[in-house]
């Protein structure tokens, strides 16, 4: 497939093996998947080119999810970009903080396998989802 | 030295966060010592003037005030021993649950990962066995650690519930296909019933699933091996009754009154199996209570139990 009409999907994750999973499956599904491992690349590899989707760890080193995610928003060229969180924290104050501040969707990792996770980015990205 | 007083001032709301009652919290009880000494001294003062001469009545005053602070020092001691080590054991079990999630969850993905791949493989006939073994030991842990957490979050008042309308028996029959693995090792059948146009339920479904994965595993865990149990699901005129009836183990009567306790597990159920933490009937209590809903049962050590749960229909 064309390189350009790849969706981009950039997701940010500090935990390497986590980061392996999520971009395996998500290159396996046709997407062109970006990595970054702080909160700092995150912002970098978004200047150097607009995903069509984030998946969003909070707890990152340098700078957190929902600095990033602030950050996000506010600039015009990204703030219509979807935002999926994906996290183990679970408590209510970080779910409606990170929905207050303009996420799409909030995943909690141990309750999601990736096929959830495929599905939860094919939504967001308006596709139809493979219901086998 | 302000700022300091106002975070000393804080503590009460930290009392609160940590779930610490009034009376175990330090600063509460200095205060309430300080009201105690001055109110004695006053106390003293007055009767001892009345009495005696000034030099008695200072002296009677001041003796009261110090032995008044003396005890109350000890008693405040222990109380901020004993909120010091609360605050230890809740912290303590988040820190480790939260530091548990991440590993648990690379397991859980990178074995997705590996399994599509393996499918295509000749061998994996043979080799599934093994990959559903490690998967389950990591469900098992994961859903541990996640218990843990929810304790936690419900001591605190911060967890998230998603409130909907929702089918219980169809939510049952989920749990209970869930369980398959389970009743085939124990060899233990379920039998499910329901009342036609059964309400449906104002609750959190995630949430629901977990109370009732727990009361449905439970029956089958404590029941005798090619034993059955029986889950019926009654349209009462409140909303919903479930029975949930095992023929097992049963509980000893003098242990009924804690079952619902944190980390509580009766000498009957830690002797016929080892594993579990004793939590699950705690979360389902305060999770049904959010619901509007209420458990309880009836159990004779031997014989077997009977859980029951009320629901309201959602209106």
């Amino acid at each position: 497939m064309d390189k350009s009409l790849k969706k981009k999907i950039l997701i940010v994750e500090d935990d390497r093996s986590l980061q392996n999973a999520l971009v395996e499956i998500i290159s396996r599904e046709g997407f062109e998947a970006v990595s970054a491992f702080d909160g700092e690349e995150a912002m970098e590899k978004l200047k150097e080119g607009k995903p069509d989707l984030i998946l969003l760890d909070i707890i990152l080193p340098k700078k957190d999810g929902y600095e990033v995610l602030e950050e996000i928003k506010k600039d015009e060229k990204t703030k219509n970009i979807p935002v999926l969180i994906l996290t183990n924290l679970e408590e209510i104050d970080n779910v409606q903080k990170a929905l207050d501040l303009g996420a799409t969707t909030f995943m909690v990792k141990s309750d999601f396998s990736l096929k959830d996770i495929l599905e939860k980015i094919k939504v967001a990205l308006g596709q139809d989802v493979d219901k086998s | 030295m302000f700022w300091k007083f106002l975070d000393d001032i804080n503590f009460i709301a930290r009392c609160k966060k940590y779930n610490i009652g009034l009376w175990q919290c330090p600063n509460f009880l200095f205060l309430l010592m300080g009201i105690v000494t001055a109110a004695v001294m006053f106390g003293t003062y007055f009767l001892s003037q009345r009495f005696y001469d000034e030099t008695t009545t200072i002296a009677s005053v001041s003796l009261s005030a110090v032995l008044i602070m003396t005890i109350g020092y000890f008693i405040v001691q222990s109380a901020e021993r004993l909120a010091l080590a609360n605050i230890i054991k809740t912290e303590f079990i988040s820190i480790l649950s939260h530091q548990l999630c991440s590993p648990l969850s690379s397991i859980k993905w990178n074995f997705e990962v590996l399994r599509e791949d393996l499918k295509k493989n000749e061998s994996f006939r043979k080799q599934e066995v093994f990959l559903n073994n490690i998967q389950e030991a990591n469900e098992k842990m994961l859903k541990m650690v996640t218990q843990l957490l929810e304790v936690v979050r419900i001591d605190q008042g911060r967890v998230a519930f998603e409130m909907e309308n929702i089918r219980l028996e169809g939510l049952i029959e989920e749990v209970i296909a869930e369980l398959k693995n389970t009743c085939d090792d124990m060899k233990v059948g379920v039998d499910f019933q329901y009342d036609k146009n059964l309400p449906l339920v104002h609750a959190d479904l995630k949430k629901m699933k977990v109370v009732l994965d727990n009361l449905i595993s439970n029956a089958v865990k404590y029941s005798h091996k090619n034993g059955k149990i029986e889950v019926t699901a009654e349209k009462d005129n409140k909303g919903i009754l479930l029975k949930i009836r095992d023929y097992g183990v049963g509980i000893p009567q003098y242990q009924h009154s804690r079952i619902f306790e944190k980390f509580f597990r009766s000498n009957n159920s830690s002797r016929y199996r080892t594993e579990g933490v004793g939590i699950g009937l705690y979360l389902a209590k305060a999770i049904l209570k959010h619901f509007g809903g209420e458990v309880w049962f009836e159990s004779k050590e031997g014989k077997g139990s009977t859980f029951y749960v009320s629901l309201p229909a959602a209106s």
